[in-house]
């Protein structure tokens, strides 16, 4: 492995220098909203992959963070004037603060049971910010003011920064990741989802690293929440809390290579390019056309080789 | 004002007949095979489409229907079984959750694409009646529709009290190996549980439809009630799904009486939140202990 360690230095470096320079070729805004959504669910993926990849702990509510996220900032936005940056990490630290209850009613249960609990916590928020329309604008939403050219406000005339924005918050949760691998908590983190008592067993406290990540993996997931609501100018709690986006951050990790550092990234372009292509093979969508392909790729994914994409490669890897 | 409540009571009860047909399902699948079943809710939906489609190409009375329902899902559970479940079986919770969920979007969105998102109804002669009883708005439909399902439940009671394979079911559930070492074949018990449940689920679809729209996302409101009762009711456990079952309608439909048409999902969801908080073992894991 050692020897390998320069040449993967290299990639990492082409391939930063590609990613940067990639939105100053492309010049038609399709391609480049696909790539901002490829980098957002990318970042999403990431960001479960924390909690659902290394932790095993496999949530389908994460919406929940990504909806604080976005209503977070958009309140602060919109009642206070105060900037969506600013927003973003009050946002982040909402989504790790409601991850402490959550995780205190979820992680009583396990295996399946933890899974239904985390879409039930999901669908209670979108409920709640549904039902309650003195505080957050009810089912109708509210769109985010256009101030034309505002850096200041998270607001830009052309998808190019928002591109950037996207793609610094993928490097960033890429970066934690690749920490934790190397550290004393990833060992804690591998070793609670491979067994959970026997980790207990061997000394690691389990409901604190459970707590810590969720944390950090609700963090993450919150301010995808509120760059996705400056993108595209509009909140409601049918978007902000769609259960879609749980679906999405589980289904890139899971295809891509449940906790492995890639493997989110890897799932996530190979999903949304075949969206992609697909749609524009068809011209116009189709109502399920997209859920329909990617649970077909799941279910191939699931009883070929659970490992995902990155999985596959390993074990070719090993044999060579 | 006890006249409302003695209508909110009722009325929840009758629904929570239907409920529980979907609860029992997912906890036999739970308590047999160790699998919970996302695709549960669709089950139901494929029946309402079946007692739709029926009824209106061939006017066969919903009701009835349930004679084509039910064999046709118990196919399709035992072919699901064999191709899809006994693969994941003794593998981690990824695939094992995973598998059915995937189960479940394939089958919604699909629909989608082939039935599109409009609902679906039908209108039988005894759609509009009811009787008055004790000043309580009764339907026959929904009546009906409640009677089956106890008696469908009960018929589900003796079979596994009574017979071999009943038996054969109840004790895989409690204990896998020594059942195996009994000599009983466990994928001929998993194959005929998940069939079992999938009748259930095809069954409370054709139950449903004389008084109930079909639409592609229609499993989801049965799948997350019957979630919610089989934690309630203790895990595996078949009479705690069902009284689990009927106090969810119950629930739900005072929730919808005092507090507001939309609401009935938000006290189902807080009461699964309450379960976990309180007692995530379930009220009737408190009895036996």
């Amino acid at each position: 492995m050692h020897k390998l360690i320069p040449s993967y230095k290299i990639f990492i470096g082409l391939l930063l220098i590609l990613m940067v320079l990639l939105p100053f070729v492309i010049t038609s805004s399709f391609a480049l909203e696909i790539l901002v959504r490829i980098l957002l669910f990318a970042f999403i993926g990431t960001s479960w992959n924390l909690l659902g990849g290394y932790a095993k702990q496999l949530s389908l509510g994460h919406v929940a963070f990504f909806g604080l996220g976005a209503y977070t900032s958009t309140l602060m936005e919109i009642n206070y004037g105060i900037s969506p940056w600013i927003g973003m990490l009050v946002g982040g630290l909402v989504g790790m603060s409601a991850s402490l209850p959550i995780g205190w009613l979820c992680f009583r249960l396990k295996g399946p049971y933890f899974t239904i609990s985390t879409i039930a916590t999901a669908n209670v928020l979108m409920l709640i910010f549904l039902k309650f329309r003195d505080f957050a604008w009810g089912a109708e939403g509210t769109t985010i003011p256009n101030l034309g050219h505002a850096p200041l406000m998270m607001q830009f005339e052309t998808k190019t920064p928002y591109y950037f924005i996207v793609l610094g918050l993928l490097i960033v949760s890429l970066a934690i990741t690749a920490w934790i691998e190397r550290s004393r908590i990833g060992y804690y983190l591998i070793a609670l989802g491979e067994d959970e008592d026997a980790a207990e067993a061997s000394g690691v406290d389990v409901v604190k690293v459970k707590r810590n990540i969720y944390m950090l993996s609700a963090f993450l997931t919150a301010l995808a929440g509120t760059f996705y609501t400056q993108y595209i100018y509009f909140i409601d709690p049918q978007t902000a809390f769609s259960f879609n986006v749980s679906i999405e951050a589980a289904l890139v990790s899971i295809v891509g290579g449940i906790g492995t550092l890639w493997g989110p990234v890897i799932g996530t372009v190979l999903l949304e390019t075949s969206t992609a292509l697909l749609q524009s093979y068809l011209g116009n969508s189709i109502g399920g056309i997209q859920l329909t392909v990617y649970s077909l790729i799941l279910m191939a994914v699931i009883l070929i080789r659970p490992t995902g994409i990155v999985g596959y490669f390993k074990e070719i890897k090993a044999k060579v | 004002m006890l006249e409302t409540v003695m209508q909110a009571v009722i009325n929840g009860l009758l629904i929570g007949g239907i409920y529980a047909l979907v609860s029992i399902g997912v906890t036999l699948i739970f308590g047999v095979v160790k699998i919970v079943n996302f695709a549960q809710g669709e089950f139901v939906m494929i029946g309402m489409y079946l007692s739709y489609y029926l009824s209106s190409q061939f006017n066969i009375d919903p009701v009835v229907s349930v004679l084509f329902s039910m064999p046709i899902l118990f196919v399709v559970g035992v072919l699901i079984q064999h191709y899809l479940i006994r693969r994941v079986l003794g593998l981690n919770d990824l695939p094992q959750i995973f598998l059915t969920f995937a189960l479940s979007l394939l089958i919604i969105n699909l629909s989608l694409m082939f039935f599109t998102a409009n609902y679906r109804t039908i209108h039988t002669w005894y759609s509009d009646e009811a009787f008055h009883f004790w000043g309580v708005y009764i339907p026959y439909a929904k009546l009906i529709a409640f009677v089956l399902a106890m008696i469908l439940s009960g018929i589900l009671w003796l079979f596994l009290k009574t017979t071999d394979l009943g038996k054969a079911m109840r004790a895989a559930s409690q204990n896998r190996d020594v059942a195996q070492l009994m000599g009983i074949n466990p994928n001929r018990v998993f194959a005929v549980a998940l069939g079992i449940a999938l009748a259930l689920a095809g069954a409370a679809g054709s139950l449903l439809m004389s008084f109930y729209p079909a639409y592609p996302l229609v499993g989801q409101v049965f799948v997350l009630m019957a979630f919610v009762a089989v934690v309630l009711g203790t895990l595996g456990n078949v009479l705690g799904a069902l009284v689990a079952s009927l106090l969810m309608g119950i629930a739900e439909s005072l929730g919808i009486q005092f507090i507001g048409a939309d609401s009935g999902l938000i006290v189902v969801f807080i009461l699964l939140l309450a379960t976990l908080a309180l007692k995530p073992s379930g009220l009737a894991g408190g009895w036996r202990k």
